[in-house]
């Protein structure tokens, strides 16, 4: 076989190979619309709190947008193949959900409801999630979000109510609705050219 | 020419040939990929793939999942140990190989 093989022919193996493991690698299917989901959820709920149904507003919504999420994701994520880098990605977003759903719901059942706890618990939690995925992918743009989001959540401790709910709905809009935008057009950006290897 | 007393690698030939080449690749880079996905990656025909596949199988090289996910059949592959090894195996043997026409 090595007889038949010339220099050139044995170069276009080797970049088949790296073609086509970069190619493997870069199939994690996009979650920019779940940041821009959950932004939307989080305004919606705001807005609906501040109409005086402080009981229902979030329960409600969150779990709408739980169930959306789980229906969007399911239906983007098929065909995918799963990668080591997504399934860890996946992980730590699933584990602070499920955290956060549940630690928040238990503060509003036993009526320790506090906007300063909150968004004390929200910043801290999505700042640990938004900054293991943004180390994991060596994406700075979501590391700033990390940061914006701890930045939110001590700052939710200080001034008035009002303030930390300032502090709240402005991280939820640049990390959330102005974040997902932009890695949805980065996807697209990253798909568009792409076919089939053809080999 | 090689040197008198220096030995060049043989190529796998189950590797070698392209397709299988660039599915083993892709499988490098995944966990577990579904027929649909690599027949997209690749441009490949059914026929052409299932054939390529089998080869692959049957050296050992990856494993074969059939199921039903919602009523649809899925056929999902693996790369398996073997075919991990001999895929680093196969590129080491390619760069020695470079390095020896790169330098006649």
């Amino acid at each position: 076989m090595k007889s038949n093989t010339t220099g050139q022919e044995l170069k276009e193996q080797l970049d088949l190979i790296q073609t086509m493991i970069a190619e493997g690698r870069q199939s994690t299917q996009s979650w920019g619309w779940s940041f821009l989901l959950w932004g939307v959820a989080y305004y919606i709920a705001a807005a609906w709190t501040m109409l005086g149904h402080t009981y229902w507003a979030w329960p409600v919504t969150m779990t709408v947008a739980i169930v959306l999420s789980a229906i969007i994701g399911s239906r983007v994520s098929r065909g995918h193949p799963e990668t080591v880098f997504g399934r860890a990605i996946g992980s730590v977003w699933k584990v602070m959900g499920v955290t956060l759903f549940v630690v928040l719901a238990g503060l509003g059942v036993s009526g320790h409801y506090n906007i300063h706890v909150y968004m004390a618990i929200i910043g801290g939690m999505l700042a640990v999630a938004n900054g293991t995925s943004s180390l994991i992918l060596r994406w700075k743009m979501q590391f700033v979000c990390g940061l914006m989001w701890l930045g939110a959540g001590v700052a939710g401790s200080f001034g008035s109510e009002n303030q930390a709910a300032i502090a709240f709905l402005a991280a939820v809009f640049f990390c959330q609705i102005v974040f997902g935008i932009y890695a949805m057009m980065l996807d697209a950006r990253r798909r568009a050219p792409r076919g089939a290897a053809h080999v | 020419m090689s040197e008198p007393g220096v030995e060049l690698p043989e190529l796998n030939p189950v590797i070698h040939g392209k397709l299988r080449l660039a599915l083993l690749s892709l499988l490098a880079g995944v966990e577990e990929a579904e027929f649909t996905w690599l027949r997209t990656k690749t441009g490949s025909t059914d026929g052409n793939l299932g054939a390529q596949l089998q080869k692959l199988e049957e050296a050992g090289y990856v494993t074969v999942e059939k199921k039903f996910v919602q009523r649809k059949p899925q056929t999902l592959y693996r790369m398996t140990e073997q075919g991990r090894a001999a895929l680093t195996e196969y590129v080491q043997a390619l760069k020695q190989l470079l390095g020896q026409a790169m330098e006649a």
